[in-house]
């Protein structure tokens, strides 16, 4: 029982951290409070199942197909972005509901309110020894998540991208003083987000379900965890994970299933009020 | 010349009063509808919306009641309670219309049974179970489902035939759901069947994968789970993600339908659930006008229809015979006269047969509970009712042909 809470917990941790990716960067890099990424993410969901039920398509050879369509929207919202004025972060939140509620009825529209789910029988296949169980659907989703997170590292802290990508999200107008166009850093961080809500997409169709109005909870999730991580700090969004799904599993054990959003709700607060800047903010 | 000035005017007043009550006579019926045709109960809203069409829409092509047609008023509360509130407002203020129907759970239908209440207008709510909602002093309201309904089947079934040694009843997190797994366990500890282990989970859980762990250690063999079909989906494949396989696993709400089937496939195979009605069961006496439901329905909506759509043409189907009852008995078409009618119906449906006890809640909805066999619901409890006979324990995917 403990081996599997320790297991769901990390597993979850990493899911959620795939989910909250995207909307870190972008928030970081353009201080912009997009409230439709979990839209976004379950329409890249909708596109890999209508391919994959459709024309039959392995849920990998969807990906690019999912990554297009949110690389597309994500480049339209990024110019209605870059339209506001400030307050930048009230300002898009408005915005963004709007576009949320746009892709909830299109969605609802050419999918239907039925829920939707890519099976892929290999996923549920695993590895056992003694009680220790780890489901391929598990291992890829703790490969998928360190692996974009390695890349991610790789990009932010070993290319000449990255660290402008890092001085924006620190201080924009800093960045624009030392040269950086952080316009064509929103630009960027909107596209690096789209590839990655473009990879959650399906995988959230895939471990969890689909339906149009399935993007709030996601959208939660993500916030959630970049307030955890700080707000900023891409490399804390994966132990924040790994602590929140964890914690969330314990719960489950310890105290009962209904437990679960309470005391992880509990912990934010806490955290929030102990560590402001996140778990691995620094202040200042 | 003041003489004929005062018979003209009284003739005036007169071909308006005529007018009037020509208009009144030949004018259509208007009721009104308020399903979540959008938000998180989308699905299931519109399902029971088509439900309502095709019995107002067979109702008028039959030459509608007493020669008058009926228009129906749809309006969507978007899955919210307070939208809900000011759409049974729009509909029973400034719409008019003459009675309500449709409505999904009872965090919607509460509210608008509310409305109705104050307006004098009577409601009968398609898929609605709370106990609390019925318990209200509200004359107006009548609903086609009830909670006995779901609890009573199950109840005996597991007594009955499945015995399980150690059982588990998970819940969601809803008034319906909650009620529904407290009542199940009182009916089983009254015949000496205690369960293992009860517990509540927020609807749309991201991960059962502790839960699970949790149900393996007891050796769970029978799992009863109150979720919805997003539960389902998540936690059935979950359990065989993990390799936990209970002797049965019972969900009353959202298994019994074919897109579960078809999103589950395999995984879906020996399920069990319970349904008020699905084409091919059906109340006895009932299967032509069930036939015909199913056909109609087809043309309609280009696909085969289910109980939620069924719950939604059977409350609309009482409605009208009620309203049809009130033209018949030459009353006028009120509030007070619709409801006294609907408490007096009689009525013998595909579902069930309808007639609605004081408190506006159905005397005979009861549901059969159904198994997933080769990807079709057969129904497995009442006997007397069974289309097929059960599997139990469900085979393992290995044990499986």
């Amino acid at each position: 029982m403990w081996t599997t809470a320790f297991v769901s917990g990390i597993t979850l941790g990493s899911f959620y951290t795939l989910i909250a990716l995207g909307f870190a960067l972008i928030f970081g890099v353009t201080h912009t409070f997009n409230l439709a990424h979990g839209e976004l993410l379950v329409l890249a969901g909708f596109v890999s199942y209508w391919l994959w039920k459709t024309f039959g398509l392995s849920l990998v050879f969807t990906f690019p197909a999912a990554i297009l369509l949110s690389f597309a929207v994500c480049l339209i919202l990024q110019r209605l972005f870059s339209r506001l004025r400030e307050p930048l972060e009230l300002n898009s939140v408005v915005v963004s509901f709007g576009v949320a509620i746009l892709l909830q009825n299109s969605m609802l529209f050419c999918f239907s309110g039925d829920y939707r789910l890519i099976r892929v029988p290999a996923l549920n296949q695993g590895l056992r020894l003694h009680t220790f169980y780890l489901s391929y659907g598990q291992l890829t989703l703790l490969a998928l998540s360190l692996l974009v997170m390695g890349l991610l590292y790789l990009l932010m802290h070993q290319t000449y991208l990255g660290k402008a990508l890092r001085a924006t999200m620190q201080d924009r107008e800093a960045a624009a003083l030392a040269g950086i166009n952080v316009g064509v850093m929103g630009v960027l961080a909107f596209g690096i987000g789209a590839v990655l809500i473009g990879l959650a997409g399906p995988l959230y169709g895939c471990i969890q379900y689909l339906y149009p109005t399935a993007g709030l909870q996601a959208t939660l999730i993500a916030i959630t965890i970049t307030i955890f991580a700080g707000i900023g700090r891409l490399h804390g969004l994966i132990l924040g994970g790994w602590i929140l799904g964890l914690v969330e599993s314990l719960a489950v054990v310890l105290l009962g299933a209904s437990w679960r959003e309470m005391v992880s709700a509990v912990m934010l607060l806490i955290l929030l009020a102990m560590k402001p800047h996140g778990i691995l903010g620094r202040e200042g | 010349m003041r003489f004929k000035h005062c018979c003209g005017i009284a003739c005036l007043l007169w071909l308006v009063f005529c007018c009037d009550l020509l208009s009144t006579i030949a004018a259509p019926i208007k009721i009104g509808e308020i399903n979540p045709l959008s938000g998180r109960l989308a699905k299931p809203g519109l399902e029971i919306h088509q439900g309502v069409e095709l019995a107002v829409a067979e109702v008028n092509e039959a030459g509608g009641i007493e020669g008058r047609m009926v228009e129906l008023i749809s309006r969507d509360d978007q899955s919210q309670p307070d939208v809900a509130i000011s759409r049974a407002e729009e509909l029973c203020g400034w719409k008019k219309v003459l009675a309500l129907t449709g409505g999904y759970v009872d965090s919607l239908v509460g509210p608008i049974s509310e409305v109705a209440k104050k307006y004098k207008i009577p409601y009968v709510a398609s898929a609605s179970l709370q106990k609390e909602l019925t318990r209200h002093d509200n004359p107006y309201f009548f609903r086609v489902a009830r909670l006995r309904g779901f609890v009573d089947p199950l109840c005996n079934f597991l007594y009955e035939h499945l015995r399980p040694q150690r059982l588990a009843i998970l819940y969601a997190g809803t008034p319906g759901a909650t009620e529904f797994a407290r009542d199940l366990q009182s009916c089983l500890e009254s015949r000496f069947i205690e369960a293992q282990i009860m517990e509540k989970f927020r609807p749309s859980t991201p991960d059962f994968t502790p839960l699970i762990g949790k149900l393996s250690s007891l050796k769970i063999d029978v799992i009863v789970s109150g979720g919805f079909f997003a539960d389902h989906l998540l936690l059935v494949r979950q359990l065989r993600e993990n390799r936990v396989y209970p002797k049965a696993y019972l969900g009353p709400f959202g298994i019994a339908y074919e897109s579960f089937i078809r999103e589950m496939g395999d995984d879906a195979e020996f399920l069990y659930s319970t349904c008020a009605w699905h084409p091919g069961i059906t109340e006895p006496g009932t299967e032509k006008a069930s036939e015909a439901f199913v056909d109609r329905f087809r043309n309609m909506f280009r696909r085969e229809p289910n109980t939620t759509n069924m719950h939604g043409y059977t409350s609309t189907r009482a409605l009208l015979v009620a309203m049809q009852q009130v033209l018949r008995q030459r009353k006028p078409l009120t509030g007070p006269n619709i409801r006294q009618a609907l408490g007096e119906l009689d009525l013998m449906l595909p579902m069930e047969r309808l007639s609605f006890d004081e408190q506006g809640d159905p005397r005979h909805y009861q549901h059969r509970v159904v198994q997933i066999q080769k990807g079709r619901l057969v129904a497995v409890y009442p006997l007397e009712r069974a289309t097929g006979s059960m599997i139990y324990p469900m085979p393992q995917r290995s044990n499986r042909n």
